[in-house]
């Protein structure tokens, strides 16, 4: 995580935003910060459910890594960046 | 836990939103109505209420036991309420709860008065307000009303109390010392209460309460045309009456009638006012605001589903639903038909 922090400092710094593979490395990082965010929300609510009633584990799982998608559809830049 | 740190409405909010699913509807209350004390205590054992009728059945019996294990179960669920928030959120639930402070406070006030015995106060205690174990036994050994004014010198009611208690020194009666209690809680109730959506939403619920609870209290005055100062019961906060309108309407029911349906809740009101200017009856007016209040709890709980309001719906749907099993069982105690307890319970 560090190092990245560092990597990203220094694609920043040197205006390196112009290589398509670092920006569309940020626009992941970016998805996943967001799909974290959503998850905190869901995990809490989720674990909450299930403890009034633990038959909700299943829909409760399903429903906490929903967001999860966004990543993975913000991996297909990756792709798209590394063809172009 | 405590007022530090982010509030969790997310968890908070999925376990009451789980919980009001089990609270009893139509269906049940109806089956309920046409039982005996001892048959609705088999009932609530097996919905929901087993672990407080197990650990108060071999002491107490029929609609003593329904009403302590209802009080005990309502303690244990709001005192869970409390555990699980934080941040925001445990200050605008703990506003709410004190009530339930007021209300242990004043029993012991007058348990003391009366000379009764610690056990039998004990009992009549809802312990779901913030007081801790401590503070509660503290209170149950106070032998005077000078100690229990000691006990409580660092909470809210410390110097709302000890001004009281001269006056009751003076007069011998307890109504200053209750009106005290009652103004602190009602003061704490809105005072600094932010902005956002969701809390302007709770703040105009409040608001509604404290106006309810003046027009009821003005209504009585009014009718037992007895020579009280109408201001002394005053509570701040609402919108509906002021000091000075509440002094001149009190006097007579007519005007005070006239002006509540000329009110933002004349819609919800207004049978229920046609009522009272044709009968004598204070109860329908009673009923009214009680419905009211709940059915606004209701939609309360819908508009901002991640934050305060849902976990107050639920508080007040689970009041109600104590409220209401307890008038089924005194109702059957008192032989009362099933149509006339019907009539007394408040479901929307």
């Amino acid at each position: 995580m560090l190092e990245l922090t560092h990597e990203l400092g220094n694609v920043v710094l040197t205006g390196a935003f112009t290589d398509p593979l670092a920006a569309a490395a940020l626009a992941t990082g970016l998805a996943a910060l967001g799909a974290g965010y959503a998850e905190g929300g869901i995990g809490a609510a989720a674990v909450g459910a299930m403890a009034e009633d633990e038959d909700l584990f299943v829909n409760g799982l399903i429903l906490t890594v929903l967001p999860e998608t966004l990543v993975i559809l913000a991996l297909v830049v990756v792709f798209i960046a590394q063809s172009a | 836990m405590s007022a530090a740190g982010r509030s969790n409405p997310e968890y908070v909010v999925a376990r009451v939103r789980a919980r009001r699913g089990r609270l009893y509807g139509d269906e049940q209350y109806r089956k309920l109505v046409r039982m005996g004390p001892s048959e609705i205590a088999r009932f609530i054992e097996e919905s929901g209420y087993e672990a407080e009728i197990n650990a108060l059945g071999s002491r107490h019996s029929g609609v003593d036991l329904i009403e302590y294990a209802l009080n005990r179960n309502l303690a244990k669920q709001f005192d869970a309420i409390l555990d699980w928030s934080e941040g925001r959120l445990y200050d605008l639930i703990a506003r709410y709860l004190r009530k339930f402070d007021a209300w242990n406070v004043k029993t012991v006030i007058r348990g003391v008065y009366t000379d009764t015995d610690a056990d039998d106060i004990e009992v009549d205690l809802i312990r779901a307000g913030e007081f801790d174990d401590r503070r509660i036994r503290r209170l149950l050994e106070a032998d005077s009303i000078d100690a229990i004014v000691e006990v409580l010198e660092d909470t809210i009611y410390g110097d709302p109390l000890r001004e009281a208690y001269a006056e009751y020194e003076e007069t011998g009666v307890l109504v200053p010392l209750e009106n005290a209690v009652d103004m602190a809680f009602y003061e704490r109730l809105l005072s600094g209460l932010g902005g956002d959506a969701p809390t302007r939403q709770y703040r105009r619920f409040l608001e509604a309460e404290v106006d309810f609870r003046n027009a009821t209290n003005a209504l009585r005055l009014a009718r037992s045309g007895a020579d009280l100062d109408p201001a002394e019961y005053f509570i701040e906060g609402g919108t509906l009456l002021t000091r000075d309108t509440l002094a001149r309407l009190a006097r007579s029911v007519d005007e005070l009638v006239e002006h509540i349906g000329e009110s933002e809740y004349a819609d919800d009101l207004g049978p229920a006012l046609r009522d009272l200017e044709e009968s004598d009856s204070l109860i329908e007016f009673e009923h009214a605001a009680d419905t009211a209040l709940l059915a606004y709890g209701d939609r309360l709980g819908v508009v901002h589903p991640v934050s305060v309001t849902p976990v107050i719906s639920y508080i007040l749907a689970k009041e109600r639903e104590v409220e209401n099993i307890r008038a089924i069982a005194r109702g059957t105690e008192a032989g009362l038909s099933a149509d006339e307890i019907e009539s007394e319970l408040v479901i929307t």
